[in-house]
């Protein structure tokens, strides 16, 4: 086969090879092995179950139709029973399995991909259609193998890179592992909560690759690139050296900049900066604590807190949150109470617009208060400080405020020991927010601005859109000004705010933020390294002059050149 | 062995509903049933057996096949496979 190069859109930084791990659809992640001898026999006879639970399946299928009159339809399910029984593709499963040592659900993938191809080589419309019955067929065969077999990426010998339609932030998580290199989707943005998981868990990611699934064989080598944005199927001999070579470089440097994640976080010109960290997951506390850094600027606590697909109970948050205030001992913690309401879930569809953030908490008081009691309950710990998400209106704010009064009064009450001088923050991360951050600074200790959103919402952006991903631009001239105006509305105030968005992940846009005047940001692990190097490397009043002069410039292209220019 | 070029006789060729059929008839025969398209070679010739690879024939209306078949029931089997593909027998016409 060529080598062939998809494009797609960066999701999450970095290169990695490995085997395409196909999710057929965002339900059904099958993972692909090889077996030890002892294994192989037991993986036949699971093919051989599903197989005949499939069959049942389909013979049940046929006799409901049968008997309601739409006996024509009946011989397309007769085409799908011949394929069960068709050697062409039944005994190569069960010569490959043998033969390779693969697990079924690897053997049915590579089967149907050879034939797929030949389907596809065949310029006839009808038979392409042809090609949907041998794609039910396999589906049904994968989900009745998995009833046998749930699986894990732990069974996986080598690295995979998991290629879907859709990836789910839940299955990212289910399948967390250090076999897991690299994801592509081939719809959903650099925006979505996917795309932040695959970023949290450093795995090179690439999104909104079109057409990637069809024909691709589970497997199959493959290279992400989740700095250019592409992705690589039969890499030749010469791409893969590149990519060797590139790999080495990154990870020199890597391990350089590792050297000076302990050295101390100031400009060349001797400015302190707060260069704090963002977790996903309760587990990434750890590595926080061995970067030696400041603080946690932002735990997003909405994926631990449907981890098990509905909310904790209150006890097992207790024990989160505990174990994350405990793990980062004195360091303080922004816990951000959970941000959902918005459809994460399925991406690249259109997204319904709800109450999100404050919002829907403020609708869904008996979770806030769960997630609020949890936090106060697991507070002795260690310095926690509680975020609200999305805030738009003092009025809200206002209502929050009470809420969190009233947790505080009830404990208090039953006698439990909490910890009563919890600063309690709140995200800018609307444009409404970011008008009236003086006016909320009297109600609140700190601010957290979350540049995802506030971008997003003052350039009016939909998230799902791939068009739009251009659009997506900080240099634009109207988010330099908006980050300004915050920078200048709190400032006298006295209260402090943290960047914790992805934007100060990006070494040169987190020098733009210092720039204008902002000395605490928060980014995720994987950056922590490179923009500590950034920041030992610039001299503070250099980067003040440089904002001065963007903030004049008229377009995203004249901003960008001159950011380039000076910090590249 | 037994051989005979035959053209397929149904409208619409052998797609799913004709190559279901065809492969349910050729399992009644002991003998191993090969077709294969006269405009390619013998080697990319179908098992009569897999619907995938009968399907893969795509083999249309007026197209020429070869039927082949090798054991003690082939004579019938041909004839009888034949006799389905050029649409004489049966009521599936409509492919």
């Amino acid at each position: 086969m060529v080598e062939r190069v998809l494009k797609g859109i960066a999701a999450s930084p970095g290169v990695a090879f490995g085997h395409a791990v196909t999710a057929w659809d965002p339900e059904l992640v099958t993972l692909n092995y090889t077996l030890e001898e002892a294994e192989v026999e037991t993986q036949v006879e699971s093919l051989r179950n599903s197989i005949e639970k499939s069959r049942r399946q389909l013979r049940k299928m046929q006799a409901e139709l049968e008997s309601s009159a739409a006996g024509d339809s009946t011989t397309l399910i007769d085409a799908h029973l011949l394929i069960l029984e068709d050697s062409m593709f039944i005994d190569r499963i069960v010569e490959k399995i043998r033969a390779e040592r693969i697990n079924a659900e690897w053997a049915i993938q590579s089967v149907s991909g050879t034939i797929f191809e030949a389907y596809d080589r065949v310029h006839d419309d009808y038979l392409r259609d042809r090609r949907g019955d041998l794609e039910d067929i396999v589906r049904r065969l994968l989900f009745n193998l998995r009833s046998y077999q749930p699986p894990t990426f732990r069974s996986l010998r080598y690295h995979s890179i998991l290629v879907g339609r859709t990836i789910l932030p839940s299955t990212l998580l289910e399948l967390k592992s250090p076999r897991l290199v690299g994801v592509v989707t081939e719809t959903g943005s650099p925006l979505s909560h996917t795309a932040i998981i695959a970023r949290s868990m450093d795995v090179p990611t690439v999104m909104g690759v079109a057409d990637v699934l069809p024909g691709l064989i589970s497997g199959e080598l493959i290279i992400v690139d989740g700095d250019e944005g592409v992705v690589i199927r039969a890499p030749s001999e010469h791409t893969l050296r590149d990519y060797r070579k590139r790999i080495k470089r990154v990870e020199l440097s890597r391990r350089r900049m590792a050297r000076a994640v302990h050295a101390p976080c100031v400009t060349k010109d001797r400015i302190s900066i707060l260069l704090a960290s963002n977790i996903n997951f309760k587990d990434e506390v750890a590595s926080v604590v061995s970067n030696e850094c400041e603080a946690i600027g932002l735990y997003r606590t909405e994926f631990d807190f449907f981890r098990e697909g509905a909310p904790l109970a209150e006890n097992k948050l207790v024990a989160d949150y505990a174990h994350v205030l405990s793990t980062a001992r004195s360091l303080p913690v922004n816990i951000r109470a959970i941000d959902v309401g918005m459809q994460d879930g399925v991406e690249g569809s259109v997204v319904q617009p709800g109450p999100r953030g404050l919002r829907f908490l403020l609708q869904n008081k008996a979770l806030f208060r769960r997630q609020l009691r949890a936090i106060y309950r697991a507070s002795p710990q260690g310095h926690a400080r509680i975020v609200l998400p999305f805030v738009s209106t003092l009025d809200e704010l206002g209502e929050a405020k009470e809420v969190l009064a009233d947790v505080r009064t009830r404990l208090s009450k039953k006698g439990v020991a909490y910890d009563e001088t919890v600063p309690v923050g709140v995200m800018i991360e609307t444009p409404a927010a970011a008008q009236t951050c003086d006016l909320m600074a009297s109600e609140v200790d700190f601010f957290c601005l979350g540049t995802n959103d506030l971008i997003q919402y003052s350039l009016a952006i939909d998230r799902s859109e791939r068009v739009s991903m251009d659009l997506y631009n900080p240099f634009h001239p109207a988010v330099l000004r908006l980050l300004r105006q915050v920078h200048d509305l709190v400032a006298p105030t006295g209260k402090t705010i943290v960047v914790c968005g992805e934007l100060a992940a990006d070494p040169i846009a987190a020098a733009v933020l210092l720039g204008l005047g902002f000395s605490a940001l928060s980014v995720r692990v994987g950056a922590y390294p490179r923009v500590k190097r950034m920041i030992r490397s610039v001299v503070l009043s250099e980067l003040r002059e440089l904002a001065a002069q963007l903030l004049k410039m008229r377009t995203r292209v004249e901003i960008e050149q001159r950011v380039r220019e000076v910090l590249a | 062995m037994t051989a005979r070029e035959v053209v397929i006789g149904h409208r619409l060729g052998l797609h799913a509903r004709a190559s279901a059929q065809l492969v349910q008839l050729s399992g009644k025969f002991r003998s191993d049933i090969r077709i294969a398209r006269s405009d390619r070679g013998a080697d990319q010739a179908a098992d009569a057996r897999s619907i995938l690879a009968i399907l893969l024939l795509a083999a249309g209306y007026g197209t020429r096949v070869e039927v082949r078949a090798d054991g003690e029931d082939e004579q019938e089997a041909v004839r009888a496979i034949c006799d389905y593909l050029e649409g004489s027998v049966g009521t599936v016409g409509n492919g």
